[in-house]
């Protein structure tokens, strides 16, 4: 990867580090950081020294912010977020709070500390990561592509807050970019490595680009200075003329309005209206540009056009001629099966990962032909052609997933469109490319625009913009007015650990029930102390819908209570009374945990394991960090049963092996994300020295109150009560 | 970037100070004498308990995965096993046992001390927290099954992590469980059908959990999501080959 590299940096020196992709630019970084071993696979040799001393040795030496926004955060809070380096050294909490609003003042984050880190834009987590970095007072600053994954406004944000940290603590900073433009000003040394990992240039930024400017411009690097890449040339013939011809609807939005419904862990969900009232016409052959600020709706707009998504108001309806046999006619995408929308629609999205389906690059790009029952040999010289344009068909036989990010987004435009279908809509197609891969996307997406498809794209990018047919731009919706306050139910005053052991304490007490009568009453001492439990005294509005809540938590135990009552009753020779006992122990066992389970405070469950049972930390921190992430789990599950719908692969009812395939591929493809996930978090961790966090210190203290005391007694009634039944002197049923 | 023991030897870890846990090994996945055998299974690096934070957080994030998955499970199964139960109802086991595939995997991914339980647990944590028809039960079933996988890894020394592990941590993974079961859930039936339950659940267990759960890992090792883990290593000695 990297071989006999040399770097002496001195203090306070800002260093670009530039090279083609696949030069171990990453590598480099995490070698500086001390981190190589984390998540990596390989050999090493050679040393790295930071102020003479090995960068493990007191930690937080070296901060290092990754380039997927939010891919190091830990906490669910800001303020936890910064303070968890902090707590890794084992500073006392009381220290902690100054140096947490020090961190976050310098890098102008001026939210309140308890903001959920996930509600952050990817500009504001990036700043986040940098001021977790700089609460442990590093030396060195290292950027690995901070700003590919931003729009123009928030990238500003994060070059800002880097220059300002790095005047104003004398800073020694590497950043590894390959969009040089932005971060000239901010450098005084560019360093260049080749395809190789070796070193080719160093020096002071203009000298290296007088004497390497086109060097690096053929390595794909954005040179300033330079015009913008020509897209790449479609060979003629590759794409024949469109069906609809050329300045035709083929995709019509009219008044479109989209809700998104976030659930939570603990089972309530909050809503944010993510697209209002958008209006949008995709014309064959022409380019038409989405712009506008992150979170105003684009990559969902272009859901509901595709037809992946339910809209809550408004239509979207495709034109006539490309409803291709649909039975009833409908002309909204989200009425068409799996094929019908494959032959007519193509989606790509911001995640190329995501949309693989198959086991090598060439069966990649056949699966959607494959599946439209297309003459095997024509599709699969176009597929060669094709592969050939975007310079993969030498790997036509590898495993696509082992690929590099932009090898695996040319893929996932090629494996979209090699059948031609009449519109495509990508989602920011070209951020994050290399001046070569850009080149070839953007090829690709001419020479359609060409043959009469309409194209939709969102996109940030001045040059794609500037490209463009048309352009809609998009405004952040405003959203409904936050709920009021609502007054809390007594049990919402506990702690997690009282809430879980006095719904585990209704086990034992089933189980001891000798008799249907027996958890009758049980059931209703249940039933009272559970009314108690979700009273709500006090001012303010009172909660709503907690009734709703426990009822709906109980509809899976009463059907399950009910399949036992049903079996116990066909086996035991019809005796009523028996499939009342094993129907009832079923519900007492379950209606504490629908009670109370819901108001587990899955964030708070990690301090007060460590703190309350005194669990080791650094597994307890583990499995904090991987509930805080839990939520993102089905988005990855929504986005590859979109992708498999949309390359005619999707389950359907009609085939039982579809749905199948789609349940294995939706489970492999969560549990390779969440092992990417826990991959570059571990690498963000242990920069922040949770490597060697033996001893930590907690920010948030953990409390047994008196209202967990209290809980717990409840919960021992009917336990008491269950174990004495037998033993009771008055049983007026008997 | 293929690994071999000969070579990874004799790189120096010049200037490097060997002590802090998550760096001792110049390479990552497994330090254990060189695999000569293709049957040979790649240990964790030594020592054993000294957890990395990867193994931590992947122990984590496999078990919230799952606990999505068996959440999901949750809600489908019921007409599986309602149609199981009309032919004999101790075949209900069958469907019992996908949700003992996170511990046989926890195991064979992380191959530590501890992993099988932990992953489950999570992931039976997780399948908790949204609502399931059986509540709190959940973990404690968590706790149990893991135990259960966790005796198989433990029994093989955490050295042995081929096929025929996978099926004996699935197997294990259902007796305990099956017998908290009975005081339960089906308390009111013979012995003869909480035996005959017993013997499915395991039987289904070493299948599902076990079988699929080996080519479950075999699979994300072949994706590549396992290169800071043993089986990863294992997929690219067998490449360099």
């Amino acid at each position: 990867m990297l071989a006999g590299l040399d770097l002496d940096l001195p203090p306070g020196q800002r260093v670009l580090l530039v090279g083609p992709s696949g030069s171990g630019k990453s590598t480099l970084l995490r070698g500086l950081a001390g981190l190589l071993e984390v998540a990596d696979s390989g050999e090493r040799a050679g040393r790295v020294l930071v102020d003479g001393a090995d960068p493990c040795a007191r930690a937080g030496t070296v901060g290092l912010v990754l380039q997927e926004p939010g891919a190091g955060v830990v906490s669910a809070t800001v303020g936890r977020d910064v303070a968890f380096g902090l707590e890794n050294i084992g500073l006392p909490p009381d220290q902690m709070p100054p140096r947490v609003a020090a961190a976050l003042a310098a890098v102008r984050l001026t939210m309140p500390q308890d903001t959920p880190t996930h509600a952050l834009s990817g500009g504001e987590q990036q700043r986040l990561a940098l001021a977790g970095a700089l609460a442990l007072e590093p030396s060195l600053l290292l950027l690995d592509e901070p700003t590919a994954m931003l729009d123009p406004e928030n990238a500003a944000s994060v070059r800002a807050s880097v220059e300002e940290l790095a005047t104003s603590r004398r800073l020694s900073t590497v950043v590894v970019e390959h969009h040089l433009g932005p971060w000239l000003p901010f450098a005084d040394r560019l360093v260049v490595l080749d395809a190789g990992g070796r070193l080719v240039a160093d020096g002071p930024p203009q000298d290296v680009l007088a004497a390497q400017g086109d060097a690096l411009l053929a390595q794909g690097i954005w040179v300033p200075g330079y015009e913008d890449p020509r897209p790449g040339a479609i060979p003629p013939g590759l794409f024949t003329a469109g069906r609809l011809g050329a300045n035709v609807v083929a995709l019509d939005a009219a008044d479109v309005t989209v809700t998104r419904r976030v659930p939570r862990l603990d089972g309530s969900t909050s809503t944010t209206v993510a697209v209002q009232s958008q209006w949008l016409q995709a014309r064959t052959g022409q380019v038409h540009a989405l712009v506008g600020p992150s979170g105003s709706g684009k990559s969902t707009l272009m859901l509901a056009l595709a037809g992946l998504l339910d809209t809550d108001d408004g239509t979207v309806r495709a034109h006539p001629h490309l409803l291709a046999g649909h039975r009833d006619g409908s002309r909204n995408p989200r009425d068409w099966d799996t094929v019908e929308l494959a032959t007519s629609l193509a989606w790509v999205p911001q995640w190329a990962s995501s949309t693989l389906v198959a086991h090598t690059v060439l069966d990649e790009v056949m699966t959607t032909s494959r599946a439209l029952g297309l003459v095997e040999s024509e599709a699969r010289e176009r597929a060669h052609r094709l592969l050939v344009v975007l310079g993969l068909d030498h790997l036509q036989q590898v495993d696509p997933r082992h690929l590099s990010g932009g090898e695996q987004r040319r893929l996932a435009m090629a494996s979209a469109v090699v059948h031609q279908p009449a519109v495509l809509l990508a989602d920011e197609a070209t951020v994050g490319l290399d001046r070569l891969t850009w080149a070839a996307v953007m090829g690709l997406v001419e020479g359609l625009r060409d043959a009469d498809v309409a194209v939709v794209l969102t996109t940030h990018d001045e040059a794609v913009i500037a490209r463009a047919d048309r352009a809609t731009a998009l405004t952040r919706p405003s959203q409904p007015p936050a709920r009021a306050v609502h007054r809390r139910p007594l049990v919402a005053r506990c702690g997690p650990l009282s809430l879980l052991a006095a719904s585990a304490l209704a086990i034992p007490a089933g189980v001891v029930s000798p008799h249907w009568q027996a958890s009758l009453a049980l059931l209703a001492l249940q039933m009272l102390l559970a009314l108690l439990g979700l009273a709500a005294p006090g001012r303010g509005p009172a909660p709503r819908g907690r009734v709703r809540a426990v009822a709906a938590r109980m509809v899976p135990g009463l059907l399950g209570g009910g399949s036992v009552a049903w079996s116990t009753w066909l086996l035991g020779g019809h005796q009523v009374s028996l499939a009342a006992t094993g129907c009832l122990r079923v519900l007492v066992i379950v209606f504490p945990s629908a009670v109370l389970v819901q108001y587990v405070d899955a964030d708070a469950l990690g301090d007060h394991l460590a703190q309350l049972v005194h669990l080791p930390a650094r597994p307890v921190v583990a499995l904090a960090a991987a509930l805080q992430r839990v939520h993102t789990f089905g988005d990855v599950w929504a986005e590859i049963g979109r992708a498999r719908r949309v390359r005619g692969v999707g389950a359907t009812a009609r085939s039982p092996r579809s749905v199948l395939a789609q349940l294995s591929a939706l489970t492999v493809g969560m549990l390779v994300r969440s092992l990417q996930a826990a991959a570059a978090l571990a690498v963000a961790m242990d920069a922040r020295g949770f490597a060697t966090a033996q001893r930590r210190t907690w920010a948030a203290p953990a409390r047994w109150r008196a209202a967990d005391t209290v809980l717990l007694l409840a919960a021992l009634c009917p336990l008491v009560l269950a174990w004495q039944w037998s033993a009771w002197p008055w049983r007026p049923w008997r | 970037m293929s690994t071999t023991e000969d070579r990874s030897d004799a790189v120096t870890d010049a200037g490097l100070p060997a002590s802090s846990p998550a760096r001792t090994p110049a390479r990552t996945g497994g330090s254990s004498p060189a695999p000569r055998s293709r049957r040979r299974s790649i240990r964790a690096a030594a020592p054993l308990w000294q957890w990395r934070t990867v193994d931590l957080l992947t122990t984590a994030f496999l078990g919230a995965a799952f606990g999505v998955a068996y959440w999901a499970w949750g809600l489908a199964y019921a007409a599986p096993a309602t149609g199981l139960e009309a032919v004999f109802p101790p075949l209900q086991g069958v469907t019992g046992a996908p949700w003992l595939v996170a511990g046989v995997i926890g195991g064979l991914v992380i191959r530590r001390p501890g992993a099988a339980l932990g992953c489950e647990v999570v992931a039976a944590l997780v399948s908790m927290l949204p609502g399931t028809k059986w509540g709190t039960a959940t973990l404690v079933s968590g706790v149990l099954q893991g135990l259960g996988a966790e005796l198989a890894f433990l029994l093989l020394g955490y050295a042995v992590f081929g096929v025929g592990a996978a099926l004996l941590a699935g197997a294990l993974a259902a007796p305990l469980e099956a017998v908290y079961e009975w005081g339960t859930y089906w308390t009111d039936w013979g012995m003869g059908y909480k035996l005959a339950y017993g013997a499915i659940l395991t039987v289904s267990g070493a299948v599902v959990a076990g079988g699929l759960g080996w080519l479950l890992t075999r699979g994300l090792a072949r994706a590549g999501a396992l290169n800071a883990f043993p089986p990863g290593q294992e997929v690219r000695e067998q490449r360099a080959v």
